[in-house]
């Protein structure tokens, strides 16, 4: 930087604004780039309860050749791939229905959907453990009075279901806000440019799409992101549901990670697959942030 | 808009009936099941209410220090809350309005941290804690929240709408910046650190993972951990998890139903730009 | 100027914090001193606990003075009636602390789900408790990464020449040293509903006689008439991680297979026998004679037996039998325990042993203080055989006879001891080798694949395992 650039109204304003910065600053360099940083140098180590010693990049090589890994990795893109395109389609089709009724109604579809969430995820994960038991669950017994199924299904256990019992429970948990944004973005349309698209004679799908949709582009952002991070933070439903079970089929990076730190002891290896799961994150955040706030300002 | 009643809107009223059943259903099921003696939460066909509620459920919950769990869970959440608010409102504040050497780079870091899952550095994150002598308290948890950067981010977007000309107005007078922040920008972002408010409390009460990694002790759970146990020493005994699980929904869902313009409102304010 | 001196602070705590961490992989036992101190200064003032930080500050002094220790205990001791885990072993901390004013006993109760991960974090933190109750299996794994204090001094000629049985006492060691001081034992084993089998007509599949031995044949037979009067056998539970030595007897038995070779040095459990018990429970799942449990943990399969969901349970032991009594009684379920079914009748059977350990917290007074609160509950007069009564099984100690006189049940518990198969739970990455063990039956179970390849998988793997932990 050219010295001669540095004007002092500028140089006064860097210092009012670090102090103004400093105690978040704080928080934010201990106890986020500080186990980051030793997070990342430790991924280089062979890293246990016996000590720690430098091994190069043989965390990574083996996390790549590690089969359960994959899986973990899969399991993680299928929860995220399938709980964010359903989350937004889900929660902008509730909006929909809802923002124009009357506000009796709406404020309690609202509550409604919003009701898992402050419930808080592990009160909703044990009370939907005891849905899917499948001896005394009320979940196989309404579909055998229904005659949908005949043997008992094991939700939680079958390859079949396991993933999507879990899904099920996560777009639960994770609607309530998407709806509750889309609600407040649809209410924000312009009614004078809606009404003038009808007098012109257009239907209610091309309204939606040529009028209603690129006003809703912001939120959408902000939920595919949102959604998208919370998805790759499932940890508590498999934890409590399924362990990761059968055969890793629901096996998360997150839980992988916490089995590999806590009950395999190896952290240098947790660690690098922390890494590895914060670069797929920034990635995947940049792309939405490219493919979807190319025409939004934020 | 005046319109008439579609037949389609009678169909999509009709779903979203069947799917708020979803919805409150396992709510339901919760504070029914907190009744239920152990023999009729695995009765089928179920009693859709307990017939001859029980509180023995209550009984084997409070044989635990399950009130202090809750405690611990509103002192965690709630210092979180306070502490957050103040640091991002200021952090926030001069992000969005100051122009200052580092500013454009700080707003990456701070953008780029928040998208990671805390989870990711887990394990160093629990040396740290453990190296200042704070693992197994409620500063474990409430700390290293604190560091998470998503409340930078939201006070900066909701500091954007504080008018430039109302702070230059403040300079001519004579304001000091203390005071420039405390009478002038906070009044205008007050909202938003009401939506902050909501955002870090809930977020806090669910974040059962860094719960997980940071207590030991049986009197230092959070409620949620505090279920998650129960869960596991009771196993299928399904009545006494679903009060514990009540014990640990009914407040903040009550909370929530009183107020709940103010979460909606703070909700929405919260991610869309004003 | 301010602003200068949070930029400072910034700094040095930015400083501190990275020595901290180059500090905290030596993991030297003064370091987690330190931490342990620390944590007791910086006691949280929101807690309750005003009182508790006095307690531990006291407990800091090196010499003299009154020593603090804590301890963690899995639920092995019964409680009394509707008690709440915790209870007894407050009773044996209040007998001890009258007896020894200087030293405290801080209790904490932990479960066999999250417990090891608990442990696990709290080693890395430095926050461990001073003595563990718990079995060999972790303990020895805790041992051979440096985590314990030896308790050689604790054994005695007179302990060992008292235990006379050195497969339980080599459970006990890591290396030349002893880490682990034993109190009980017993043999795992399964248990059938008498109720569901006098229904079904299948009584005389099993032997109620002696040792109640019995073959694979008559186990197969029974289960046949179990199903056809439509009643579930038990759950193959393989999720979670408790209870899998249960499900791992249960596979080697019934084709006379077994987990390790003798000298336990290397996995063996892929050899013919286990293939074909593999694929005839897989058999058993698809004909409906057995409950896939890939959604059913160890506590849960137990559970649905004590309920009368299922006929039996592969999971089962006399500190179950007394922990599940009164459940049992009220749904009015008679249980006959039973060794597992083998090929020859000839069952070889896994067992635990109940035990203390003693973490390296640095601090000599704490060690000692530990080991007078272990031998207590283990040695006093009054206390050692009530404490062994309470953990449901046998002593170790020969000297003291049959705590269960008259008591036939506990008679066949006692007369299992004969079958004691190798003990493997000692292993180097035995936690790690547990982490595939349910993966490998949920794939067989799930038809993920064949049994002879998941077991050879599980082999390779486990195997893998204990060159990691070297």
């Amino acid at each position: 930087m050219k010295p001669k650039k540095i004007n002092k109204i500028r140089m006064r304003e860097t210092l009012v604004s670090y102090a103004f910065l400093a105690p978040a600053l704080l928080f934010f360099v201990v106890f986020v780039l500080v186990p980051m940083g030793m997070g990342v140098v430790t991924s280089f180590f062979r890293y246990n309860m016996k000590g720690i010693s430098f091994t190069g990049l043989s965390n990574y090589i083996t996390m790549f050749q590690d089969e359960v890994w994959q899986k973990s990795l899969v399991n993680t893109l299928l929860l995220v791939v399938g709980s964010v395109p359903l989350t937004v389609l889900f929660s902008l089709f509730v909006a929909a229905l809802t923002y124009e009724k009357n506000p009796i109604a709406r404020s309690f579809f609202r509550c409604v959907f919003f009701l898992p969430v402050v419930t808080g995820t592990v009160a909703v994960t044990v009370v939907w453990k005891w849905i899917y038991d499948p001896l005394n669950g009320i979940l196989n017994w309404m579909l055998k009075s229904a005659n949908l199924i005949e043997r008992n299904i094991m939700w939680t256990g079958d390859k079949k279901y396991a993933l999507w019992a879990i899904l099920i429970i996560l777009i639960t948990t994770s609607v309530g806000q998407p709806i509750i944004l889309y609600i407040a973005s649809l209410g924000n349309v312009p009614k004078d440019y809606v009404e003038a698209a009808q007098v012109d004679g257009a239907n209610d799908l091309q309204v939606f799409w040529k009028i209603k949709w690129p006003s809703l582009l912001p939120t959408t952002l902000y939920i595919v992101v949102i959604t998208t991070i919370n998805s790759f933070q499932c940890f508590s439903l498999i934890q409590l549901l399924t362990s990761g079970g059968p055969n890793y089929r629901t096996t998360t990076i997150m839980y992988y990670l916490y089995e590999t730190a806590f009950k395999r002891f190896e952290y240098g290896y947790a660690n690098a697959m922390g890494v590895i799961l914060a670069l797929i994150i920034g990635v995947i955040s940049f792309i939405q942030f490219k493919a979807l706030g190319s025409d939004v300002e934020y | 808009m005046k319109k008439k009643t579609k037949p389609i809107d009678m169909v999509g009223m009709l779903f979203l009936l069947v799917l708020s059943v979803i919805f409150i259903f396992p709510f339901y099921w919760i504070l029914t099941g907190a009744f239920k003696s152990q023999k009729v939460t695995v009765k089928l066909p179920p009693e859709w209410w307990p017939l001859e509620p029980t509180m023995e459920n209550f009984q084997k919950l409070f044989q635990n220090p399950a009130l202090q769990w809750l405690y611990n869970s509103v002192f965690i959440a709630g210092l979180t809350l306070l502490i957050v608010c103040l640091t991002a409102a200021m952090a926030g504040y001069v992000l969005a309005k100051k122009r200052f050497y580092g500013d454009k780079l700080l707003f990456s870091v701070f953008v780029f941290a928040m998208a990671l899952p805390k989870q990711v550095i887990l394990v160093p994150l629990m040396k740290l804690v453990s190296f200042m002598g704070i693992h197994d308290t409620s500063w474990a948890i409430i700390l290293p929240l604190c560091g998470w950067p998503f409340g930078i981010f939201l006070m900066k977007q909701f500091s954007e709408n504080v008018p430039t000309e109302l702070l230059e107005a403040a300079k001519i007078d004579g304001s000091g910046e203390i005071l420039t922040f405390s009478n002038i920008v906070l009044p205008i972002v007050k909202p938003g650190i009401g939506a902050l408010a909501i955002f870090t409390f809930i977020n806090t009460w669910n974040d059962y993972f860094m719960q997980l990694v940071m207590l030991n002790s049986r009197t230092r759970l959070t409620i949620s951990l505090g279920v998650a146990t129960l869960q596991q020493e009771f196993s299928t005994n399904y009545g006494v998890i679903m009060a514990g699980a009540a014990l640990a929904a009914v407040p903040i869902v009550t909370v929530f139903l009183l107020f709940q313009n103010y979460f909606t409102q703070g909700i929405t304010m919260g991610a869309v730009k004003g | 100027m301010k602003k200068m001196v949070s930029l400072g602070l910034v700094m040095a705590v930015t400083a501190s914090a990275l020595a901290g961490c180059g500090g905290g992989g030596g993991n030297t036992p003064a370091d987690t001193t330190a931490a342990t101190t620390a944590a007791a200064d910086s006691n949280d003032a929101g807690q309750t606990e005003a009182g508790a930080k006095e307690d531990q500050a006291e407990a800091n002094t090196p010499d003299g003075g009154a020593v603090e220790i804590t301890w963690w205990a899995f639920p092995t001791f019964a409680q009394d009636g509707d008690n709440p885990a915790g209870t007894y072993e407050q009773e044996i901390i209040d007998a001890f602390q009258s007896k020894n004013p200087d030293i405290t006993v801080k209790l904490e109760t932990i479960d066999f789900t999250s417990g090891p991960e608990k442990i696990t974090a709290a080693i890395e933190a430095g926050t461990v408790c001073d003595v563990l109750f718990d079995a060999p299996g972790r303990i020895i794994s805790y041992a051979q990464n440096g985590k314990l204090v030896a308790l050689d001094d604790m054994f005695t000629d007179d302990f060992v020449k008292d235990v006379d049985n050195e497969a339980l006492l080599n459970s006990c060691k890591s290396g030349d040293s002893y880490y682990m001081y034993p109190i009980s034992t017993a043999a795992f084993c399964m248990a059938v509903s008498k109720n569901a089998l006098e229904d079904a007509g299948a009584m005389d599949c099993i032997n109620q006689e002696g040792d109640r031995t019995w073959t694979t044949e008559q186990f197969e037979e029974m289960m046949g008439k179990l199903y056809d009067k439509g009643y579930m056998g038990a759950t193959v539970y393989c999720s979670g991680q408790g209870g899998d030595q249960g499900i791992r007897a249960f596979v080697t038995n019934l084709y006379n297979s077994s987990v390790t070779d003798d000298a336990v040095t290397t996995y063996t459990i892929n050899d013919e026998g286990g293939v074909k018990a593999m694929t005839k429970i897989k058999e058993w799942v698809d004909k409906g004679w057995m409950l896939n449990g890939s959604a059913y943990n160890g506590g849960e399969d137990v559970d649905q037996f004590v309920a009368g969901n299922t006929a039996f349970t592969t999971l089962w032991s006399p500190g179950l039998a007394s922990q599940r009594a009164e459940t049992l009684e009220e749904n009015g379920i008679e249980v006959i325990a039973l060794p597992f079914p083998s090929e020859d009748g000839v069952p070889a059977l896994e067992y635990l042993v109940n035990g203390f350990c003693v973490f390296d917290n640095g601090d000599d007074a704490k060690a000692e203080a530990s080991k007078k609160f272990i031998d207590f509950i283990c040695n006093d007069e009054e206390w050692g055989p009530k404490d062994v009564v309470k953990t449901s099984v046998f002593p170790v100690r020969q000297s003291m006879g049959n705590l269960y006189p008259g008591n036939e049940e506990m008679g066949f518990y006692a007369s299992l001891t004969k079958y004691y198969s190798p003990y493997y739970n000692t292993i180097p990455g035995f936690a790690e080798m547990r982490t595939y063990w349910f993966p490998m039956l949920q794939a067989v179970l799930n038809g993920d694949s064949e049994p002879q390849a998941a077991l050879d998988d599980f082999v390779a793997k486990a195997n893998q395992s204990i060159e990691n932990a070297k």
